[in-house]
């Protein structure tokens, strides 16, 4: 325990100096390396060493990724070096190129995603999207509309100030979480008054996967079409209303992240701070930097980010040994389970709250359940850092291999799958209880007992009498 | 050992300390003979556990040693059946390892230190010394001649029947249960002569023994029971019978309610209630006995009838009442297929398909016992003519054993001993009446058969053949023939046994032997070096998924958790295995997720033309999966239309798509020419584009193709099925969405 604890001060310690937790070499892809002025306050934030000037109100602390910027077509560019990882995580703005060359290919982008690298990516209905960003998107179930081109408009929540005939500057309210049982990441503290700009992006519809999520879904009154054929009339819908996912997030079975957003255009410095009218003529406040922020911050890892410290399962029987983590129970012995979650947020490890609709629980399994059991806060073992969650319950009457599971895969976090694994024996043959204790048996027992005292009594008997006189008897017969 | 007044009576004037020398010599030759007959495997190969089962013994032994006897007794085996586990110490006969773990300790207490494995190879070939000596025993109580018990211990010494269970390697049950069986017999047979509590109770110990040891004492179980029937039936109802009888079940009941495995069973199955009514009857029949005595005769015949049927009646409505109640287990599927043969077949294929459960070819009662089995109705006729109780015996047991003998492969191994005594007593009766030198003369007659009329009291009961007429052989020549006759019957024999046991039961069978075109032997061990990678390159708790015929084997030699194994303790999870390997990856990769499967391992013949591999034995795993799951697993659609098994071109799609069939043959045709991929055990020409496995990836094959393991794809990291994925990897991109008729599938969140 103590050296497993010391050992996490340890991860703690080198966690610090890089804010995410799976790596700080971040590798910025874009057409024109000139280009990432556009995006200076975005990618200033990444960097940032000092609190972001624009939020006084909310302290953001240092980032600190190390940025790398290439073109798609660079020969320099390479995602994996003597087979690892080069970089830990991958921002693909929009490029112009049909194809992203041969450095930057679905397989490849899949093997990152494979090796636990993520991928932030960025579209644009300016530019069609790239071949091999089509076929990844197309293996992670993630559709995009057809021939690569499309614009999401609402003619009702449009920027008055900006797009006023278009109507594809989209003002959305900030994105809060779909469901009630899903922590919300990407909205929370958003004032009432600010808005996300979601200026020319495009939609892609998700299928119907648990690894997809969408984070900013359209308003009920967007479409998608394609303004350079489609710009009479709408035959062939794409999709429309909240199928259309804005931005997306995919989090891979290794937990690795993939975040999409519809318009690399809502990154760029002039949204972060553009003054927007809503089409009922109020002027409001963009969410934008916050929300790029935050998306980045889940998509390389700095969010959402869970920890299992420790799981420790013993027996919780009167005199019973208090070894930890044995290797194999008895049948219906009495069991307590118990496991440490943190999460990560930005810059620290704090103690896992479940969300308020949710639970944790833990399966107690040899090929189907044989327990599902909600596991409890357990004060006395929980730290500043980590929460203990634990369950006391009887295991069942039948031997076997057996695994306490936990399987907590909920969105935006990462996936807590927890595999550990015991053997449950039978009953020694002296662990029944003795026959005496059994009220049952008593009659038994007395049976045996007369038997054995008729017998010593018949040997008695027979000991001592004296032989019959053969003639005596024989007289006696007549 | 009481070798009889009639032996010294016979050999009166003769040395009879020389001959007992001589008897000992003799016994301890023979016991070096039986031994050393079993030693060609381990001369040939090396000290080496066989085949399957012994590994599971071997490994069981290793586990006692290690851990001592209490913890072996309770001891849950979690690295078989995963996961459900075995309850090892109660489902196993304990016999054996035991005998092995005394000896190992009893060894290393005389500072001798032998590794565990040499004691559990030379166990059987140990124990067959003393079953040539137990044979010699207890032909020696049917006959005066010891001539007979000697040829007795030879023949059980190195007749292949047994042998064929008890080379060196050969850790099995029977390695020891022979021996007690042979030897429970003769405390029987004494017991029964003396009427002696104290043999009888020795009895009912080697019994206890023998039912600790091995699940073949069921056989003596019904054995002593009919012998008793048979001797009542014969009116041969006597005080000895009485005592010895009730004695041995009595304390052997309570003997074998000892062991686990066994437990209630004596008294709750129907393989034991005829131990149980005979005990019953004796009783009765004690009692009927004593009224008989008490009372008048004419009284007696009324009580008799009353009595013997309304006990019977009252027997019988108990034992039909307590069946159908459940209290008395029905006869078990074992149990019928020994009846009706094809039975298994229909009804429990798990047995049938066991190659030692098969009805007994007739060559093979030759094979195995060669001229004994035709001297077998001579001894039995012998017997006859005498007909003492203990020959009624050879008769019941010769009966009883022949018929299971033609019924079941293996059990001729219990009808060898038998045989081994019926052939010694007819040889040891012709070579007695042809070896004696002096030509009787007419005036011995009278004195002959005088003493004859003194010695033998014995066939009063007998039958009227057995007053024979006086005859002699008077000429030398017939007497040289006969004698010349049976001396190369007898050399033949040995050369026969020896022939047998050198070629048919000394391998391994972990390791193949085969010629080279110079005739140099050539071993292949593909076994062992599979199991070896497993051992060395996978996960210590890294679940094997095989057919259950190499689970032992993994569990012993590669040390890894298997799902199913050689004790077919649960059909329905070695049906799951069969469905596992009969259906299309989709459906076999959910089952072996399930089940945790890390490596799937499966035996090809094809390269090397080895015939017993799992495409042969693979409709079996369909016929056990169809067992259970008749609407998803049907043997039908495994053969072509015309009803052919196939594996080349015009395999059925099932076949071809099962997994069984995919993992025999991925990557085979990379081996030939295009085209050019032959199977060598089916003889076909494969199809020409091989198979691709999309759920599993390659991980090793054997020098000879003769194993092959497979590891077990994780899920794909992006939620993709195997399928698509495997796709994507070799380029093939996913198609665009077309128009989709119908309406449009929505996310719903």
């Amino acid at each position: 325990m103590r050296s497993l604890l010391s050992f996490f001060a340890l991860v703690w310690a080198v966690a610090v100096s890089a804010i995410s937790t799976t790596g700080d070499r971040l590798l910025v892809v874009l057409d024109d390396v000139a280009d990432q002025s556009s995006y200076s306050k975005f990618l200033g934030d990444l960097t940032s060493s000092s609190p972001c000037p624009l939020s006084v109100l909310r302290y953001w602390p240092y980032r600190g990724f190390k940025l790398s910027f290439e073109t798609p077509k660079s020969e320099s560019l390479s995602l994996f070096h003597l087979g690892e990882r080069a970089y830990d995580h991958v921002i693909l703005f929009p490029s112009k190129s049909k194809g992203l060359g041969p450095n930057l290919t679905a397989n490849l982008l899949l093997q990152f995603i494979n090796a636990n690298g993520n991928i932030l990516l960025t579209l644009s209905s300016g530019s069609s999207t790239p071949s091999s960003i089509v076929s990844l998107l197309a293996e992670l179930d993630i559709q995009l509309p057809a021939d690569r081109t499309g614009l999401v408009v609402d003619h009702f929540n449009y920027d008055a100030a900006s797009a006023a005939d278009q109507h594809d500057v989209l003002l959305l309210p900030a994105p809060h979480s779909i469901r009630p049982d899903i922590k919300d990441f990407f909205g929370a503290g958003a004032g009432s008054d600010e808005v996300l700009v979601f200026p020319r992006g495009v939609g892609a519809t998700l299928g119907s996967g648990e690894l997809l999520m969408p984070i900013v879904r359209a308003p009920r009154t967007a479409y998608s079409y394609n303004p350079k054929e489609q710009g009479e009339v709408v035959d062939d819908l794409f999709a429309a209303g909240e199928q259309l996912a804005l931005a997306a997030a995919f989090q891979a079975r290794n937990s690795a992240r993939f975040a999409l957003v519809g318009s690399a255009e809502l990154l760029e410095d002039a949204w972060f701070d553009a003054e927007v009218k809503t089409t009922s003529g109020q002027a409001a406040k963009t969410f934008n930097r916050e929300f790029a922020k935050r998306l980045s911050g889940w998509a390389f890892q700095e969010i959402g980010v869970l920890r299992v410290n420790w799981i420790e399962h013993h027996l919780n029987e009167v005199g019973a040994s208090n070894e930890s983590n044995p290797g194999i129970y008895r049948i219906k012995n009495d069991v307590t389970y118990t496991i440490s979650l943190s999460e990560w947020s930005w810059s620290s490890w704090s103690t896992f709250k479940v969300p308020a609709n949710d639970g944790l629980q833990l399966e107690f399994s040899m090929l189907s359940p044989f327990h599902r059991l909600d596991l409890a806060l357990d004060p006395s073992h929980s730290t500043a850092e980590a929460a203990a969650y634990t369950a006391s319950f009887k295991l069942p009457d039948q031997h076997g291999i057996f695994n306490f599971k936990i399987n907590y895969k909920r969105p935006f976090f990462t996936n807590v799958e927890e595999k550990n694994t015991v053997s449950v024996r039978h009953m020694a043959h002296d662990e029944w209880p003795r026959s005496y204790v059994i009220s049952g048996a008593w009659p038994w027992i007395t049976g045996i007992g007369a038997t054995v005292a008729a017998w010593l009594a018949f040997c008695a008997l027979w000991i001592y009498s004296a032989p019959v006189d053969q003639k005596k008897k024989g007289a006696k017969k007549l | 050992m009481s070798v009889d007044s009639l032996q010294t009576l016979a050999n009166v004037g003769k040395g009879e300390s020389t001959r007992t020398t001589l008897r000992v010599v003799i016994l301890f030759l023979i016991a070096g003979a039986a031994i050393a007959s079993r030693l060609f495997s381990v001369i040939r190969f090396e000290s080496i556990i066989h085949e399957f089962d012994p590994w599971f013994n071997f490994r069981a032994t290793k586990y006692l040693v290690a851990n001592g006897f209490y913890n072996f007794w309770d001891w849950f085996d979690d690295r078989t059946w995963h996961p459900l586990g075995r309850v090892t110490g109660g489902t196993l006969y304990p016999g054996l390892m035991v005998t092995s773990g005394i000896i190992y300790h009893a060894l290393r207490t005389l500072t001798i230190p032998v590794d565990i494995r040499n004691i559990c190879v030379l166990l059987a070939p140990a124990f067959s010394g003393l079953t040539a000596f137990a044979a010699y025993l207890l032909t020696n109580e049917m006959t005066p001649s010891s001539s007979a018990g000697l040829l007795a211990a030879v023949f059980m010494g190195i007749a292949p029947g047994y042998i064929s269970r008890s080379v060196a390697g050969s850790y099995d049950n029977e390695a020891i249960a022979i021996f007690l069986l042979v030897f429970t017999f003769y405390l029987w047979i004494k017991a029964l002569k003396q009427g002696s509590m104290l043999w009888g109770a020795l009895c009912a110990l080697f019994y206890g023994y023998m039912v600790a040891s091995w699940g073949g004492y069921a056989f003596i179980t019904c054995l002593l029971p009919l012998h008793a029937f048979v001797l009542i039936c014969m009116g041969r109802y006597s005080t000895r019978l009485y005592v010895a009888y009730t004695t041995w079940y009595a304390l052997g009941t309570l003997a074998s309610m000892q062991i686990p495995f066994v437990g209630f069973l004596p008294v709750k199955t129907s393989e034991h209630m005829p131990a149980l009514g005979i005990f019953g009857f004796l009783q009765l029949l004690a009692f009927l006995d004593y009224v008989r005595s008490a009372i008048p005769k004419g009284q007696y015949q009324t009580f008799l009838w009353l009595f013997a049927g309304g006990t019977f009646g009252i027997g019988l409505a108990a034992l039909v009442v307590a069946t159908s109640a459940g209290i008395i287990a029905p006869w078990g599927g074992r149990f019928y297929s020994l009846w009706d043969t094809s039975y298994a077949k229909i009804h429990i294929p798990i047995i049938a398909s066991v190659s030692e459960h098969q009805p007994t070819a007739w060559p093979a009662f030759f094979f195995d016992l060669n001229m004994l089995i035709w001297l077998l109705p001579a001894g039995v006729y012998l017997c006859f003519q005498q007909l003492a109780d203990e020959h009624v015996f050879i008769v019941v047991y010769a009966l009883f054993g022949s018929y299971f003998a033609g019924v079941m492969v293996r059990l001729m191994l219990t009808l060898t001993p038998v045989v081994c005594v019926a052939a010694a007593i007819a040889i040891s009766n012709v070579l007695d009446t042809y070896l004696s030198a002096k030509s009787p003369k007419p005036e011995d007659r009278l004195s002959d058969e005088a003493t004859d009329a003194a010695v033998k009291k014995a066939p009063k009961g007998g039958l009227k053949s057995t007053s024979k007429p006086f005859v002699g052989v008077y000429s030398i020549f017939s007497k040289g023939a006969v004698v010349g006759a049976m001396t190369i019957y007898l050399l033949l024999f040995v050369l026969h046994c020896t022939w047998v046991t050198s070629n048919a039961y000394s391998s391994p069978s972990v390791v193949l032997a085969s010629r080279l075109a110079d005739g140099s032997q050539h071993i292949i061990d593909d076994y062992r070096e599979a199991y070896q990678w497993l051992r060395q390159n996978t996960r210590d708790d890294a679940k094997i998924m095989s057919w259950w015929d190499y689970g032992y084997q993994i569990g012993g030699m590669a040390d890894r958790p298997t799902l199913v194994d050689n004790n077919t303790w649960n059909n329905t999870h070695i049906a799951t295995v069969g469905k596992a390997m009969s259906s299309r990856e989709e459906v076999s990769y959910p089952i072996m997720r399930q089940h945790e499967v890390d490596y799937v391992l499966v035996v090809f013949g094809g390269l090397l033309g080895y015939s017993g591999d799992d495409i042969n034995k693979f409709l079996w795993m369909v016929r056990i999966a169809e067992g259970i799951w008749p609407e998803e697993v049907s043997e039908r659609a495994f053969f072509t239309p015309r009803g052919e098994y196939r594996v080349d071109d015009e395999a059925s799609d099932t076949m071809k798509n099962s997994l069984m069939y995919k993992m025999s043959y991925y990557n085979y045709n990379t081996l030939f020419p295009p085209g050019q991929a032959q199977d060598r055990v089916r003889g076909t020409r494969l199809p020409e584009v091989g198979p691709t496995l999309d759920v599993l990836d390659e991980a090793f094959t054997s020098e000879n193709w003769i194993i092959r393991i497979y590891k077990v794809k994780d899920l794909d990291n992006v939620g993709r099925d195997h399928a698509s994925a495997s796709a994507f990897d070799r380029g093939i991109k996913k198609k665009k969405a077309t128009k989709k008729r119908g309406p449009r599938v929505l996310r719903v969140d």
